[in-house]
């Protein structure tokens, strides 16, 4: 058991960093899990349901807004969306949707549709594949618990 | 939070538990920043909506101690908050996204204390409390001691550092640097204490000129647009602060709003139970109250904790400040008042002398009122206002000078007298939470002692809403029973309300759906599903997601539970005792009455009760003093005079 509590620890470090390597975490996600004791024990996992959430509303707005179907794209509405998105990826520490956000309210300052759709469809990608990580990544920690074992604590240099 | 009487102990306390308003619209951000306040052991009431967070300051501007809001909300302006949050006298913090020049000088020009950069950091919120000593320094240098060496050497550290944004501070607000609270120089620092000592600003008269000026100002911007700042500049008049502007424009707002229920409803004495008095300055400034409402104001102002303020620290510092212009105040507008003598109000306006009528009714009452909700820094001040009047304990001294002006009629010396003696009932609760604060204030407010201890059952803290206060007072004469009847449902849904170190008052969901619209840019949307959100939930977040949910939906059922008690209450009381005017009088007077207590919350905020327990406390008799307050109303009908003898004041002539 021992044995095995060691692997899943060390796989749940590596998976960490790699997580964190490849810029879809940043250290406000750090924060995020500092946040989180004995006092609120799901906290980074409720924080972490919220901003998905939020990115699929979010993203169904933008893309409402987008349609041209409609008649015209109200760009500030879609930068309204952005806006809010860049603000609950960064404080959950989602670099790269951040990243993406940044890009996009480019795009819609300067009203570019292409750019926009483009952003969209990104954005989109983006945090769906965040969220299958960070769903890997969960269930390795329980995994490690169940194993009763200690999750550790990842020291991002 | 223990509420230690030795103040160095309670001063060691805080920050902890202090209690913080934050708002923001986006969820994840709102429950991080909650969790990063819980972290640093404030207490933390959230909500996504602006229009939420103004109510819950303006029903109660004494549950908060800070407020913290992003500025970009759909559903309002996060500078609205701001305003309303200044005009309370609480600090607000601006948060937001944007870091560049503009916005952030955009926030700090309208007055905001901080402007935090999303994502903030726990080292951030750790230090915010500092915004609440600041705009309560001399009441906490008061209370830590006369001597510094009480302070805690952090403290020490600190408040000079801070200092210097003291003063400049201290030259920017006007207001809450009056008179009446020189004596409250304690040493938080040598800086500050020296500084605050020589930087007395004098009160504002709100003449008529200057409030036409106002008024003009205002007209001129358009109602909405008004902001005290663009006043100010308007009005261009020397001195005066935008801490000035921005509490007059608040009672002229509250006046305005009355006006129009009142010419819909033919102003009724409950339309103005207990509306602060000021409504009837304000009035009468304007020239627009019409003389029902002017009769009416008398009795409710009796018992009206609005009018006591309005009245008492006007007629202290009419009488401190001999050559106060109350022409204005005496002039207009009281052809109503004057013309009928059956109104005690509008024989004391035309009876009395100028000097005491004065227009300082409109002035910022916040330091008189607010000398008399926290006694540790009111004590001195308010002993010293008394003085002046004359070497006598509130009820019958004050009557006395006030009887030494002039021929003032028995109804406003009564009046005043009443409300003092109520002012000491309600600050007698309030101070009970302090051994140190009951002595002061039983000095102050002589017959306090008897009424007191019957009000303490219901223990409102004065900055709580007018309304409730009155109530409290006026119930209690009537029938104790019913108090202990009311009170434990109070307590129980205080409880609720408050028991929660993090209440969730939004009354949005907040997460969302999971569902989003499908079919829109093709294919594209329908990836966007709410599949992959489900799958989240499923595989990790059921447990969370009960947690989140459990959170979330219960707490503001609660919350909902308790406001709806109390509108509920309050309007079965209404039915049963009054007409369908009464009751909306006393809903507005209730709106109204968050309003002024804004001063004595900034005050309360200032003897440092966040504890969650005085909220519980204050709370509970939110609701209660609804009821009360109807149950009041009643007795407000009957007459001053009943009224009087029913709180037994003996001492005092009736009217």
């Amino acid at each position: 058991m021992d044995a095995l509590i060691t692997q899943l620890q060390r796989q749940f470090r590596d998976y960490t960093i790699s997580l964190y390597q490849q810029g879809f975490l940043d250290d406000q996600f750090t924060e995020l899990k500092k946040l989180q004791d004995d006092g609120s024990p799901d906290f980074v996992a409720e924080v972490l349901t919220l901003f998905f959430e939020d990115c699929v509303k979010l993203i169904s707005n933008m893309a409402r807004a987008l349609d041209q179907t409609t008649g015209n794209v109200d760009y500030s509405k879609v930068g309204a969306s952005v806006h809010q998105l860049k603000g609950s990826s960064s404080s959950v520490g989602a670099k790269r949707v951040k990243a993406l956000c940044v890009s996009f309210k480019d795009y819609c300052d300067t009203q570019n549709f292409e750019g926009c759709v483009r952003c969209l469809q990104q954005v989109d990608i983006e945090y769906k594949t965040l969220k299958t990580k960070l769903q890997d990544l969960f269930n390795l920690e329980k995994q490690i618990i169940q194993a009763g074992g200690r999750v550790p604590q990842v020291d991002i240099n | 939070m223990e509420f230690k009487s030795a103040e160095e102990g309670r001063i060691e306390k805080f920050p902890v538990g202090m209690r913080v308003l934050a708002v923001d619209d986006n969820p994840t951000c709102l429950r991080k920043l909650e969790e990063l306040l819980l972290r640093c052991k404030y207490h933390v009431t959230k909500t996504m909506e602006s229009k939420k967070a103004l109510e819950m300051l303006r029903e109660n501007s004494n549950m908060f101690d800070l407020v913290i809001s992003d500025v970009e909300m759909p559903d309002a302006d996060g500078f609205k908050l701001l305003e309303t949050g200044l005009e309370m006298d609480l600090p607000v913090i601006m948060l937001s996204a944007h870091s560049d020049y503009d916005s952030v000088m955009k926030g700090i020009l309208h007055g905001a204390c901080d402007y935090l950069v999303k994502p903030v950091a726990l080292k951030e919120l750790q230090n915010i409390w500092h915004h609440v000593v600041k705009k309560n320094i001399k009441s906490y240098a008061k209370n830590i001691g006369t001597s510094r060496q009480l302070l805690p050497p952090s403290q020490s550290d600190l408040v000079p550092g801070v200092s210097k944004k003291r003063k400049d501070k201290v030259n920017d607000s006007g207001d809450d640097d009056d008179s009446d609270r020189e004596e409250d120089d304690g040493e938080g620092s040598e800086q500050d204490g020296d500084e605050s000592g020589t930087r007395k600003k004098p009160r504002v008269v709100w003449s008529q000129e200057l409030h036409q000026k106002f008024v003009n100002a205002v007209q001129q911007l358009g109602l909405d647009k008004a902001v005290p700042k663009k006043i100010l500049d308007l009005m261009n008049i020397e001195g005066l602060t935008r801490e000035n502007v921005a509490s007059h424009l608040q009672k002229y707002r509250l006046y305005l709003k009355k006006i129009d229920e009142g010419q819909q409803q033919n102003m009724t004495p409950d339309a103005f139970g207990t509306r602060d008095s000021s409504y009837f300055q304000m009035a009468q400034l304007d020239g627009l109250r019409d003389f029902t409402a002017t009769r009416q104001l008398p009795s409710s102002g009796l018992l009206s904790r609005s009018h006591l303020t309005k009245i008492q620290p006007h007629l202290y510092s009419s009488i401190n400040l001999q050559g106060m212009n109350s022409s204005g105040f005496i002039q207009q507008g009281h052809h109503q008042s004057s013309s009928n003598s059956a109104n005690p109000f509008g024989t004391y306006h035309s009876t009395l002398p100028p000097r005491i009528q004065n227009v300082n009714l409109f002035q910022r009452t916040s330091s008189p009122l607010e000398s008399l909700q926290f006694p540790r820094s009111k004590c001195s001040a308010y002993m010293g206002d008394f003085k002046s009047i004359g070497d006598r304990p509130i009820g019958g001294g004050f009557v006395d000078s006030c009887m030494s002006y002039g021929s003032s009629s028995t109804s406003l010396p009564s009046a005043s007298t009443n409300t003092l003696m109520l002012q000491g009932n309600y600050t007698q609760p309030l101070h009970t939470v302090s051994s140190v604060n009951q002595p002061c204030i039983e000095k102050t407010l002589s017959n306090a002692a008897s009424p007191n201890i019957s009000v303490q059952g219901l223990s409102r803290l004065p900055s709580q809403s007018w309304q409730g206060n009155l109530n409290t007072t006026r119930f209690l004469s009537n029938s104790s029973p019913l108090n202990h009847a009311f009170f434990p449902d109070q307590v129980t849904c205080a409880g609720n309300n408050l028991g929660d170190c993090s209440s969730l008052v939004s009354a949005g969901n907040p997460g969302g759906g999971m569902q989003c619209e499908p079919q829109l840019l093709g294919g594209f949307l329908q990836n966007i599903n709410s599949l992959d959100g489900q799958k989240w939930e499923q595989q990790n977040c059921s447990m969370v997601n009960n947690t989140f949910g459990n959170v979330e939906y219960p707490l503001p059922g609660d919350n909902m539970v308790f406001r709806e008690n109390n509108a509920a209450r309050s309007k079965g009381v209404d039915e049963s005792l009054m007409s369908p005017i009464e009751n909306s009088g006393n809903v507005n007077s209730q709106e109204y009455v968050g309003k002024p207590s804004t001063m004595v919350s900034a005050e309360m905020m200032k003897s440092g009760k966040p504890e969650n327990a005085h909220i519980d406390n204050q709370n509970q008799h939110d609701v209660f003093d609804d009821i009360m307050n109807e149950m009041m109303k009643q007795e407000e009908n009957n007459g001053m005079v009943s009224v009087a003898a029913r709180f037994g004041f003996d001492s005092f002539p009736p009217p």
